[in-house]
């Protein structure tokens, strides 16, 4: 109950600031009418026939990342408002103001990514998996949001301001993006920057979701080690997040 | 019936800074308590302590006989605060910033309307329902941050500088909205301000603290009391005349650098009439000019500042 008024509460910030959809939004929708019409043309060299549908996965982690980050910025403004306090006097449990806000950010990039896949559609990209596909895909973002909301929410925890949070934050979303297989296949690549890549989470995120996507058949093992690996990593930043929220009241 | 009993608390922040030290003190309910200190005395970290935010180093805080740190959930349901800035979420109406908070409270919906429509009623909020939280002055915030913070129907509702920055009119109007809440809700108020007057008017009980302990505490009239000493005014035109004068003076009677106040110097009368005497004629003899000299009885800024100032007492 207590996690709905707060989901309720935040939903009505992010709407009153709609602008924040449209700028965490902005950058991963160029990347996929600019940069995907652009780039498609080589890539068909290397077998992509639909090079929309190729990198729309990664940009799917991409809007996630945007998304969540600004729901990290709520904590600022909170704080800034006096609002932070009010609701950590009031008779609601810790997990649940987490929870609140953390849901928040997960309907924030349903939101973005059905955005997205709609303008997909105008790119001739279809879910080859069909519904038990788009079910599959809806699990994975639903996680992956749920990951990088609870880690954007502690480290917005950790940080003094708005400004140093927004620094590092780009310094954590750039660097997972290209070291993934969100814009290219990894097959061609060897050494310690294909290891780099095959221990980024989100290698294997976005390679699951673009199989669900391009390919016709569910490879059952792949789906289930992405989704256990992606509950362990929702469970530890929750965890933490929860753990730096009770650290505000142990000055 | 006591609503807070506050017994030996000590708050030390992790950066080593002591904010609370030893410091007791006892809220009756249904009283208008005020705390008193300067700044850094240590009345907002007690206020946060007490509104279960802070964890205390040691000591015990207990309200309605209930451990405020083993029992927090349950007190946090009896309790609410209106911090010194005011915590109004403007992306929400008027009403639905009540709605949450009831919400939050879990006030039962059928009793959340009708209290909304009472407490709406009761501040004169309604003509601003239709106008935007972000667009309301600073007054009318305020008004709607303690209207919300009583939506819950709290036991202690805690003010911290409810009047800072605002102008007399609008402190006056506050001032009578603290003793309506008080009457006719039956709420414990506990304030902290930086305004004597504000607590002289107010107040049932008011503590004085200092270095993160009390140093007094009783009513109004007993805190005047305690001085127990006529006080001796020296009157002038100007500021600058009493800050002239002041110099030489000291070296005539014993004086305190707190007894400089604005266009006047006020101090305690140690030899009763004869000092009136001495001073008075000083100042003839020197052709000091000044508007006037009296015996006058201690106010609770003279306490004040008898009792915070460097040499003022601390608690034993």
């Amino acid at each position: 109950m207590d996690i709905l008024t707060l989901l309720h509460r935040d939903i009505k910030w992010r709407f009153h600031n709609a602008f924040t959809i449209v700028i965490t939004i902005l950058q991963p929708m160029l990347w996929l009418v600019l940069y995907s019409a652009v780039a498609g043309q080589s890539m068909k060299g290397i077998g992509i026939a639909n090079y929309t549908a190729f990198v729309l996965p990664g940009l799917i982690v991409l809007v996630s990342f945007g998304a969540c980050s600004s729901s990290g910025i709520m904590n600022y403004l909170m704080k800034a408002d006096g609002s932070f306090y009010r609701i950590l006097i009031a008779p609601v449990k810790r997990s649940s103001i987490v929870l609140g806000q953390v849901l928040e950010a997960v309907v924030c990039t349903f939101i973005e990514v059905i955005i997205m896949c709609i303008v997909s559609l105008f790119f001739s990209v279809t879910i080859a998996t069909g519904f038990t596909g788009v079910f599959l895909i809806a699990l994975l973002v639903f996680l992956t949001a749920f990951f990088i909301s609870g880690l954007t929410y502690a480290i917005s925890l950790c940080l003094p301001n708005e400004v140093i949070y927004e620094t590092v934050m780009n310094a954590i979303v750039l660097p997972i993006f290209f070291l993934s297989t969100a814009l290219f296949p990894a097959d061609g690549l060897y050494g310690g920057l294909k290891i780099a890549i095959n221990l980024n989470p989100f290698t294997h995120v976005i390679n699951v979701l673009r199989a669900l996507i391009l390919q016709g058949n569910i490879v059952v093992r792949d789906v289930v080690f992405v989704v256990l690996l992606l509950v362990v990593m929702c469970g530890i930043s929750f965890s933490w997040a929860l753990h730096r929220l009770k650290k505000e009241t142990a000055l | 019936m006591t609503a807070i009993c506050v017994n030996d608390l000590v708050k030390k922040y992790k950066n080593g800074v002591q904010a609370l030290d030893g410091l007791t003190l006892t809220v009756k309910e249904g009283e208008i308590f005020s705390l008193l200190g300067q700044n850094g005395a240590g009345k907002s970290t007690l206020i946060n302590v007490l509104t279960t935010y802070l964890r205390p180093t040691s000591g015990n805080v207990t309200m309605f006989g209930k451990n405020a740190y083993r029992e927090a959930a349950e007190i946090r349901s009896k309790i609410s605060c209106v911090a010194q800035r005011t915590s109004i979420d403007t992306h929400l109406s008027l009403k639905e910033n009540m709605i949450f908070q009831s919400k939050l409270y879990k006030v039962p919906k059928s009793e959340s309307g009708k209290r909304m429509e009472m407490l709406i009623s009761c501040f004169g909020l309604e003509k601003y329902l239709k106008y935007p939280v972000s667009s309301y002055s600073g007054g009318v915030k305020r008004r709607l941050d303690i209207a919300l913070n009583l939506m819950s129907n709290p036991k202690v509702l805690f003010l911290d500088e409810p009047t800072v920055g605002m102008d007399i009119q609008s402190r006056m109007v506050m001032w009578d909205m603290v003793k309506k809440i008080r009457n006719d809700f039956g709420t414990t108020i506990f304030l902290t301000t930086h305004y004597l007057e504000e607590a002289d008017q107010l107040s049932d009980t008011i503590c004085i603290m200092k270095n993160g302990k009390e140093v007094i505490q009783g009513s109004p009239k007993a805190l005047r009391e305690y001085l127990r000493q006529d006080m001796l005014k020296i009157s002038f035109s100007v500021k600058k005349d009493a800050e002239n004068c002041f110099g030489p003076l000291k070296e005539a009677i014993a004086l305190k650098e707190s007894d400089l106040r604005h266009d006047k110097i006020i101090t305690s009368l140690k030899n009763g009439r004869s000092d009136l005497e001495k001073t008075t004629r000083w100042l003839l003899e020197h052709g000091i000019p000044f508007l006037g000299i009296e015996i006058v009885q201690p106010t609770l800024e003279d306490v004040f500042i008898s009792l915070t100032g460097e040499n003022g007492k601390e608690a034993s």
